[in-house]
């Protein structure tokens, strides 16, 4: 069991769901290793933006409200704490502000870079999961540090009943295994 | 002073006045300073006449977002006035949202436009007739993420419509001095209006005892 493979299948699943839709930069484009897990997923599922993170993350809570389950990709943690105002202040608070009403599921991918072979350097390297995890009160984080873990918690992400949302956060460097 | 693009079709009547408006208000107004109220307010006055023209615009099942200050619009986008002042009661004044009435506001400067721009790509994806409504204050006007959704929208013919509302504050703060502004520049396709809140950013100008 290989970990990127693992990650094409659960996409693969995923991306047979009717509601789901797949959306960041370099969804249909080479670009980033999220990108290459993607190579099973209709064409019609993805859905490419433009670098705009904070705004593709509010667009992905906005398309949940809207009853999609949007797959939302960014390649490098340190891309993904540009959303903060939305995950913290926005997805993260939906469900008490709403007083239960409003439960969009929204399944973030995030992936921290590897520093092998090549470094990526400071800024496309970090690994943010605990100060995240220190913010969050409705969104589930999940770490996936082994293979095994991938497909059930991207299953989960997608079934679970409380429909809240999921930042599952990948290893790049773990692709090659 | 009001504009609305030709583009928009008037699509229902509004039944609520004025007059019910302001005394929805005074009556939140009165609750709060005598302390039964355990949050911030934030009340509308002045833009009664502008607020109801535009929802002549917008139908029940569009969604609507808008600010902290969102008494007026819940009430007009058919929010029981009991439910909302219920939620009010229970501190909730600055997130009166409900997602049977497709209604949702936000204390976060410029924090509804993405939501907004993605519930429009929602429901343009879904061929619904729907179409999103987002309003902001003249300083969100001014900030970057606006005119990264406004372009978007544009561009993608998106079923979104801005409303600006034009105080120039923010809370207190006069946003032509903090923009060095000489005018604002609002495109022909945003709806737009210019008022003076006849009420402070929040509560009521009086000091309350909690």
């Amino acid at each position: 069991m290989r970990y990127k493979d693992e990650l094409i299948r659960s996409m693969e699943w995923l991306g047979k769901k009717e509601n789901t839709m797949f959306i960041g930069q370099a969804m249909s484009y080479s670009g980033h290793t999220i990108s290459s897990t993607l190579e099973k997923v209709p064409v019609e599922k993805k859905y490419e933006l433009p670098v705009l993170e904070e705004l593709q993350m509010g667009m992905s809570t906005g398309l949940a409200l809207e009853g999609y389950v949007p797959i939302t990709c960014y390649p490098r943690f340190d891309f993904f704490i540009l959303t903060l105002n939305q995950t913290i202040n926005h997805l993260d608070k939906m469900q008490v502000m709403s007083n239960g009403e409003m439960k969009p599921r929204v399944i973030i991918r995030v992936a921290v870079g590897a520093k092998e072979p090549l470094n990526g350097g400071v800024q496309h390297t970090q690994n943010h999961t605990d100060a995240i995890r220190s913010m969050l009160t409705e969104i589930n984080l999940v770490v996936l540090d082994e293979p095994e873990q991938i497909f059930e918690e991207f299953q989960k992400a997608y079934e679970r009943d409380d429909s809240k949302s999921t930042i599952l956060v990948e290893y790049s460097k773990h692709y090659g295994k | 002073m009001i504009r609305i693009p030709n583009k928009l079709e008037r699509v229902r009547d509004v039944d609520l006045t004025p007059k019910e408006l302001i005394d929805f208000e005074s009556r939140i107004k009165e609750q709060y300073e005598t302390g039964n109220i355990p949050s911030p307010i934030h009340l509308s006055k002045n833009n009664e006449g502008e607020l109801i023209q535009i929802f002549e615009y917008i139908d029940k099942d569009d969604w609507v977002f808008c600010s902290w200050r969102n008494h007026y619009h819940a009430l007009l986008h058919g929010i029981p006035e009991d439910k909302l002042y219920n939620d009010i009661m229970d501190g909730r004044s600055m997130s009166t949202n409900s997602k049977e009435h497709n209604f949702y506001a936000s204390s976060i400067v410029g924090g509804i436009i993405p939501l907004a721009v993605g519930t429009a790509l929602g429901a343009k994806m879904k061929f619904s007739d729907k179409k999103v409504w987002c309003f902001i204050g003249d300083m969100t006007f001014e900030t970057g993420i606006f005119y990264e959704a406004y372009k978007y929208v544009k561009n993608f013919d998106l079923p979104l419509q801005f409303v600006v509302e034009d105080n120039n504050l923010s809370v207190h703060t006069p946003t032509d001095i903090a923009w060095n502004r000489k005018e604002i520049s609002v495109p022909d396709d945003v709806v737009y209006y210019k008022y003076e809140n006849g009420y402070p950013h929040h509560g009521t100008g009086m000091w309350v005892n909690f």
